[in-house]
């Protein structure tokens, strides 16, 4: 062996012994009717149904191949946490009890299968029924998507469950709202006038059609990526879409973790908190505290909700006599699937 | 001899359903693929279904890259189909192998020995059995670095984005295939 062969790593240099042995591998010669054979086979493709094409972000060449990945990434790690399929409708939703559905009935959906049976968390109120999943069409998906096509399919249906629960989101909030009024008017509290009315819930409407279109947005992004991805040659794999469904169900669960906060009295809050681990009520305060610097962010007045806080802190808003805070779409909807 | 089309103007004529620009992308890229998809796989007709799903991959998604590369243009002007395609036939053939494992548990498909006899082709087969070996014993990987960057000759910045990585997390794993290489070579030797 060379000199510069021992130094583990470093280029083989052609002519070495390992190059000479490297070079005893050949390669047979593509069969004569190869080209006919792809040339029929492309014939014979289906016409690609590609979805339309998204607006070009960036010039062809150049060195900023960093920030587009690094900036890829961020859009993927945001998206992934926000997005994914139809198990999203949290922040509101987890409060007006929209079940998530499994990762396994959103991947169901998609791939028309049927699900393992998961069931959802009772929901605190009686809600509409869960969309069902959407009817197959006439592309089937079989095993990893690894075709245009297939993804394409997989993102329709997806869109009909997202706009099932689009629609479905809006009813309950309607339904909230109609209960907040109807417990005001049995306590004798003061209640919104007509055009108050009205405009609370035009506000509430912005605030949805807000967050659904950034939710839009990273979802775009993110499909972007997955058709790059198949564009490259991947298959995806349920893995691929489920992964991130987990994720979210983990934040979920923290989220509804809070809500419950939320509803116990101080002495309970801060007993309750007392008795978790603290890297758990560590991990509870944090999220609490995110999602207060959201909210802040998006509406300067906050939300009265009591936090969990560490002992002895803990924030005791008293519930306002306003009939302002009805419902409050503004807290993190992470929407909807891919 | 007529002048040969830029990879921009060959994809829009893909795109437009030309089969002579199919044929002509055949001409110019089935050869490499194959190489790399045999190096990569180690069996002929696994090679050969992976060289035609990454054309019939072009076939399909040549619209949108002729979107994304207009011929004329800067953009059109920066599209290497060669390296497009490297990087569609390398990722088929990782997701075969890996998949491959999943079904047999067997890293590396062995060859029938369907050739007989003369001492030199014996010679010569059993030269190829061990240089096959080397690289199949690589991790897919690595076993990609090796095959782009030695026997396609690829410069490290394109080998690098036919894997979808970064030039430094190339070239450390470049650098790893290299010393595993080297390792299993030795170990060859010590054998004989």
């Amino acid at each position: 062996m060379s000199a510069s062969e021992n130094q583990n790593g470093a280029p083989i240099v052609p002519g070495s012994p390992l190059a000479r042995a490297l070079d005893a591998y050949g390669v047979p010669e593509l069969s004569p009717d190869f080209a006919e054979r792809v040339l029929a086979a492309a014939a014979t493709r289906p016409a690609a149904t590609l979805p339309p094409l998204p607006e070009l972000r960036r010039s062809g060449g150049g060195g900023a191949r960093g920030w587009r990945l690094g900036r890829r990434i961020a859009l993927a790690t945001v998206g992934f946490s926000a997005l994914a399929t139809a198990a999203a409708a949290t922040g509101l939703l987890e409060r007006v009890g929209l079940p998530v559905p499994s990762a396994e009935k959103v991947w169901a959906s998609i791939t028309g299968k049927e699900a393992a049976s998961a069931p959802a968390s009772a929901p605190a109120v009686s809600a509409p029924a869960d969309p069902a999943p959407a009817a197959l069409a006439p592309v089937r998906i079989e095993g990893p998507i690894d075709t245009p096509e297939e993804l394409g399919e997989a993102f329709r249906r997806i869109d009909e469950v997202r706009a099932g629960r689009a629609e479905t989101r809006r009813q309950i909030i309607d339904l909230r709202i109609d209960r907040a009024l109807e417990r005001r008017r049995e306590a004798g509290l003061p209640l919104p006038t007509p055009e108050e009315e009205a405009r609370l819930r035009e506000r509430i409407e912005q605030v949805l059609v807000r967050r659904e279109g950034m939710a839009a947005e990273r979802i775009e992004a993110r499909r972007e990526e997955l058709r790059g991805r198949v564009e490259n040659g991947e298959a995806l794999t349920r893995e691929d879409i489920v992964r991130p469904l987990r994720e979210e169900q983990r934040m979920l669960q923290q989220r509804q973790r809070i809500e419950r906060f939320r509803q116990m009295s101080p002495a309970e809050r801060r007993e309750a908190l007392r008795q978790l681990p603290p890297e758990e009520r560590r991990a509870l305060i944090d999220t609490w505290r995110e999602r207060r610097e959201q909210r802040l962010g998006g509406t300067p007045e906050g939300d009265g909700a009591a936090a969990p806080a560490p002992e002895g802190t803990v924030s005791e808003a008293p519930a306002q006599e306003s009939p302002q805070p009805l419902s409050r779409p503004d807290t993190s909807v992470s929407e909807a699937p891919l | 001899m007529a002048p040969v089309a830029d990879d921009a103007t060959l994809v829009a004529r893909i795109a437009a359903r030309d089969p002579a620009a199919l044929r002509e992308a055949l001409a110019r890229h089935a050869g490499s693929l194959n190489r790399v998809a045999y190096r990569m796989v180690g069996d002929a007709h696994e090679a050969e279904d992976i060289v035609q799903e990454a054309m019939l991959r072009l076939w399909d998604n040549a619209a949108r890259l002729a979107a994304r590369h207009p011929a004329g243009t800067p953009a059109g002007g920066a599209l290497r189909l060669s390296g497009w395609l490297a990087r569609v036939a390398t990722n088929l053939a990782i997701d075969r192998l890996r998949a491959a494992r999943r079904v047999s548990g067997e890293e590396v498909p062995e060859r029938a020995d369907e050739t007989p006899l003369a001492d030199t082709r014996i010679e010569a087969d059993q030269r190829d059995a061990a240089a096959r070996a080397l690289v199949m014993a690589l991790p897919e990987r690595q076993r990609a670095a090796i095959v782009l960057t030695y026997y396609e000759e690829l410069p490290n910045a394109e080998a690098a984005a036919a894997l979808d990585m970064n030039i430094k997390a190339f070239e450390s794993l470049l650098h790893r295939a290299r010393a595993a290489l080297r390792q299993a070579f030795a170990a060859q030797g010590d054998a004989r």
